[in-house]
């Protein structure tokens, strides 16, 4: 029931939103929502006892498979939490922004939100492939209509590209079903399909390609740096915040249970693909002009070590892998929001422009600063404890894998530094005067940063969330190998 | 008296003051004065002092040799605990003396030092932080706990090297000495995880003790051991990563004195220490150590001799004198190796906290070459200098001479080659640091300024730095002249490797080496005498200095070789993966992937009218068919 609810109220909400288009009050209408829905996901973890729930399990289109299976582990609960709880923020950025048609905005903003939510609480691969087409639509409107320079090409694009991988998933669940025996398609079943090794292969990549692009993987990435830098502030934090969890949140779904031996053969090649993006993207990153881009490739860079420690397959990797997928949309949130204020205040995102913020506005730039310490992973921050066990979960895999994910520290170092440098210190280049960070900033960043530095301390609630089941899906592995 | 069992309940009080101070100064920073945010820095840092001296005057190394406090869990996945601990033992306890110490007294002097600072209270609350982190690294009872100290501490120093924002270099220098850390990180964290598959544990005590089961010259061993001490290069400022340091002289003095000479460029020898057991077990890791510590000591000493900035040469002197430390450690002296790491916190503290104390007299004059004939105006920064001068360049029976003199012998006991180099060395110290001492105090002015003392609260530091200076010595007076080394056995209750030190010199090799390097050092101070107070030679541009000299002058031009080497590559290759890779290679790839879907698609375009409500209602609609049929179709 709670799981219902849970999806039908940034549903309605959203549908309220397109009817009566209450302008002046859709942000706060919104606002509350998804409030409601944090409130919900809470008690749902309140409530939480350790062992997998199914909440609704009702026939639909059984003949196909189809089933509406909606339910959690600890590792849906986690999902649900992070997209719950980075929700209210993705609103609230909303509330300086002042784009047109607020209703519509919201609206969409909610429907993205449902479908993300149907995603992680999906227990039936075509139900699951649904709500990860639909999260789609609803984004692709927003950035159609509210995105910046050259936002149609670029739209789509990225709407293309990722629908092109969504086919190759389609094609996959169809296949798995037709080889179940009694065509379901729920996970329960397709567990345990058992393909013969040959098949699993190539069928690997028949899964695995729409996550690949959506996380993104390298060499999958290219649509992501544009469509973050243009996309309105919103969006890209959906995009970056969200959205590129359902990735991770899919492979460990429908890839490393459908097809283990593909993922034996594979996974070193996605580990090395995935660690040399996160080098590729950390060493671009540096020399950005442009500052919003710049934070899109350091969350390429970002992404590329959660990928690769994921595909490290034991504990210490996909615990620190999805302990780093809440953090990094924490952090990924309060970037965005910092590039966000930065241009409201100086009216560009632009490097070369910048410099000597600080003087002006010394409290946004502690601000940023301390969102910084999350970016570059310094210990006592959330980000250090994935990657901590991100590293080791590594070095468990391969010494070699670990040096190159390690290296990504220096290089995000380089670059967060001296973007923090261009833009906050150094003599004052604008001649105008600038508000400080005021209340609402600080309403926004400081539970932003309270919460990465909370977890940073205390990591155990969400560890102890993800550890056992994660535990379980690797021991099952090593079973069957 | 409380018992240590006790008290040693309450250390983590220790680093709690100094947090306390940083985040009330951090929080009030706009509304706190100088002489506030000033004075409840330091009382925070003389509280944690207190605690600090209580527990090591408490210890008794025979009852207690190693106390463990854990506080809360930490990071808990599958076989990996590592808790929220603290580990009190001789030699934790003997760096929280240096650190909270030391921390006290350049607190104190920073609040005549900033005192017209318009962000005083930030400064004093990096400057708390950076105590806080710093006694995390020393009290950690495992690697990780450290590692939030080892990395805290590198945060502090970049915001205070950049404490002075405005200045793009100031800025420069910051984040090279971040980067140039982390690059050392890379070194400690690939470290942590291999000594984690090995041992199952991140626990000091844990790993000592299972250490014994690997044989000497273990490759495993070998390996982590290398890799610590490559974070210990970086943060301890070693070749090749030693750059970072002369520039991090860009922050504010007593930054430079706390930070960068007293105590966190020791945390790599304290790391060192710490892993003793590890780097007995691999002699080829303790020789790369010796020949680094050597090499750097040279290298640095030989830069000192020609650079005219006050701060600089103590720079240079604080890398050299690093170097002495790690070739003690690589010579298996441990107990050599940290008895100089506390007399050179001693006289380092001293002598930048002299050169603060000269930089405020002059409004801010740092080049020696217009500095001269101060003696007769701060006496007390003059009197106090000249004893920590006596002490770095290891005159008896200043403290240095002692902890100096123990590396030598156990140099000569090792190979009379690298006592010669380290000999050499030491007499290139005394000769840049009387050349200091003299162009700055002695002679006749000659500069434009209106030189003056400082204030007691700058004095008062400098008073008591000299007399540690002068009696450090006694901490581990040897044998020969009546002590019985005290310290070394303390920290041997806690370090297995200084159990094992042994040095076998007969007292008479020991009294020829003493006079040897004490004869050579003297006419050292004789030559630099006949230049400098005699003549007052002053060295002009580098450009009209013959090559060698002004190679050397030039800092070996090192600096230029890495821009050369990484700097000028890095920045190319970001700029070339951006246009060739991004937009040469995978958007084309991209693009022509949708084209082609796209051109595909071009018999089901009708079905798009461009109308976005259109498309909205057919999604909302679509949505809402779908859900009934759920709920009631199925």
């Amino acid at each position: 029931m709670e799981l219902l609810i849970l999806l039908l109220l940034p549903f309605l909400t959203a549908t309220l939103l397109m009817v009566v288009r209450p302008t002046a009050a859709a942000k706060h209408i919104a606002l509350g929502s998804t409030l409601l829905s944090l409130g919900l996901v809470l008690w749902l973890w309140y409530n939480w006892t350790g062992t997998a729930v199914v909440a609704v399990n009702a026939d639909w289109f059984p003949q196909w498979g189809m089933r509406l299976v909606l339910g959690y582990d600890g590792v849906g609960l986690l999902m649900l939490l992070l997209t719950t709880a980075v929700f209210p923020f993705i609103i609230a950025a909303g509330y300086k922004q002042n784009l047109q048609h607020p209703s519509m905005v919201n609206a969409l903003l909610l429907y993205t939100q449902t479908f993300l939510l149907g995603v992680f609480m999906a227990q039936n691969a075509f139900l699951f492939y649904i709500c990860y087409e639909l999260s789609l639509v609803p984004l692709f409107f927003l950035l159609l209509y509210w995105g910046g320079e050259r936002r149609r090409a670029i739209t789509v694009r990225f709407f293309i590209y990722t629908l092109l991988g969504g086919l190759a998933l389609l094609f996959a669940i169809a296949y798995c079903v037709v080889q179940e025996p009694t065509h379901n398609a729920d996970f329960s079943a397709l567990a345990n399909l058992a393909l013969s090794p040959d098949t699993q292969v190539w069928l690997f990549w028949a899964l695995f390609l729409a996550f690949a692009i959506k996380l993104p993987m390298f060499p999958f990435h290219s649509w992501q740096p544009d469509t973050y830098t243009m996309a309105p502030l919103q969006g890209t934090m959906v995009l970056g915040g969200v959205m590129l969890k359902m990735g991770l949140y899919g492979t460990l779904k429908f890839v490393f249970p459908i097809v283990p031996e593909g993922v034996v053969y594979w996974r070193d090649t996605v580990i090395v693909l995935s660690l040399v993006g996160a080098l590729y993207a950390g060493v671009i990153a540096f020399r950005q002009r442009d500052l919003k881009r710049l934070v899109a490739y350091s969350s390429l860079g970002h992404v590329g070590v959660l990928t690769a420690g994921l595909f490290a397959w034991n504990s210490y990797g996909v615990s620190g892998s999805l302990y780093q997928a809440f953090a990094h949309a924490v952090l990924v949130i309060g970037l965005f929001y910092i590039v966000g204020a930065v241009k409201d205040r100086t009216g560009t995102s632009e490097l070369g422009a910048m410099g000597g913020l600080k003087l002006k506005t010394p409290r946004l730039a502690a601000l940023f600063l301390l969102v910084v310490l999350n970016a570059v992973a310094l210990p006592l921050t959330q980000s250090f404890v994935g990657e901590w066990l991100m590293f080791n979960g590594l070095w468990q895999r391969d010494g070699w894998f670990a040096l190159l994910a390690v290296i990504t520290i220096v290089l995000g170092a380089i670059y967060m530094l001296y973007a923090y440098q261009r833009v906050m210190l150094g003599p004052d280049k604008w001649q105008l005067e600038m508000a400080d960070a005021d209340r609402s900033d600080h309403l926004y960043l400081v539970p932003l940063i309270a919460v990465s530095l909370v977890l940073g301390i205390h990591p155990a609630p969400i560890l102890d969330l993800v550890n056992a089941p994660v535990q379980q899906m690797i021991d099952l592995f090593t079973v069957t190998h | 008296m409380v018992s240590f069992d006790m008290l040693g309940k309450w250390c983590w009080l220790v680093p709690a003051f100094p947090l306390a101070g940083a985040l009330i100064n951090a929080a009030l920073r706009r509304k706190l004065g100088a002489n506030v945010a000033g004075g409840l820095a330091t009382l925070m840092t003389a509280l944690s002092f207190v605690v600090s001296a209580l527990l090591f005057f408490g210890h008794d190394p025979a009852v207690t040799p190693v106390k463990v406090v854990k506080l809360f869990d930490w990071i808990r996945v599958a076989g990996m605990d590592i808790g929220f601990a603290f580990q009190l033992d001789a030699l934790s306890l003997t760096m929280m003396m240096i650190v909270t110490g030391i921390g006290t007294l350049i607190h104190l002097y920073s609040v005549g030092y900033m005192h017209d600072d318009k962000r005083v209270a930030s400064f004093f609350a990096m400057l708390n932080l950076f105590t806080f982190a710093m006694l995390l690294l020393v009290m950690g009872s495992n690697y990780v706990i450290t590692f939030i100290g080892w990395e805290g501490v590198g945060l502090c120093s970049y915001l205070l090297i950049g404490f002075w924002y405005t200045n793009p270099e100031y800025n420069y220098a910051a984040r090279k000495a971040f980067v140039m850390n982390r690059i050392g990180d890379v070194g400690v964290v690939l470290a942590l995880c291999l000594l984690f598959s090995l041992f199952g544990t991140l626990d000091y005590t844990s790993i000592m003790d299972q250490a014994s089961g690997f044989g000497a010259g273990n490759p495993l061993i070998v390996g982590a051991t290398l890799l610590l001490f490559v974070g210990a290069m970086g943060k301890s400022a070693q070749i090749p990563l030693f750059t970072w340091l002369p520039d991090a002289m860009a922050g504010p003095t007593p930054v430079s004195a706390l930070i960068h000479a007293a105590t966190m460029v020791t945390a790599g020898i304290f790391l060192v220490v710490r892993s003793s057991v590890l780097f007995e077990l691999a002699p080829f890791t303790q020789d790369v150590v010796l020949y680094v510590g050597v090499g750097t000591a040279l290298l640095a000493a030989s830069i000192g001799l020609f650079q005219n900035d006050i701060k600089k040469v103590l720079a240079y002197s604080t890398v050299s004198q690093l170097g002495y430390m790690f070739a003690a450690l690589g010579l298996g002296a441990y107990s050599a190796g940290m008895f100089h790491v506390t007399t050179h916190a001693f006289f380092k503290a001293l002598l930048f906290l002299g050169a603060g104390s000269v930089i405020h007299a002059l409004g801010g004059e740092q080049d020696i070459r217009k500095m001269g004939g101060l003696k007769g105006v701060t006496k007390i920064t003059h009197w106090t200098f000249l004893a920590g001068t006596l002490a770095i360049s290891g005159i008896f029976p200043f403290s240095g001479f002692f902890s100096k003199d123990s590396i030598l012998a156990n140099a000569f006991a090792h190979s009379p080659v690298v006592y010669a180099l380290l000999l050499l060395g030491a007499l290139m110290t005394a000769f840049y640091m009387f050349r200091l001492l003299f162009l700055t105090f002695w002679g006749s002015y000659r500069g434009t300024a209106h030189p003056h003392e400082s204030p007691l609260v700058i004095t008062l530091p400098l008073m008591v730095l000299a007399v540690l200076s002068v009696l450090g010595g006694l901490l581990n007076l040897p044998h020969l002249f009546g002590g019985h080394e005290a310290m070394k056995h303390y920290l041997a209750t806690a370090a297995e490797g200084i159990h094992n030190e042994s040095l076998h010199l007969s007292a008479s090799t020991e009294w020829i080496l003493m006079g040897l390097s004490t004869g050579l050092v003297v006419l050292t101070i004789v030559y630099a005498y006949g230049l400098f107070v005699k003549k007052t030679t002053l060295d002009g541009a580098p450009a009209q200095m013959p090559a060698l000299k002004r190679l050397i002058a030039e800092k070996w031009r090192i600096d230029e070789l890495y821009a050369f080497l990484f700097e000028k590559p890095y920045g190319w290759l970001s700029t070339q993966f951006a246009r060739v890779g991004e937009d040469r290679i995978f958007v084309p790839l991209m693009n022509g992937v949708g084209n082609l879907t796209l051109r595909a698609g071009k018999v089901a375009r009708r079905l798009q009218t461009g109308n976005a409500s259109f498309y909205l209602f057919a999604m909302v609609a679509g949505i809402i068919v779908f859900l009934l049929i759920t709920l009631y179709g199925g």
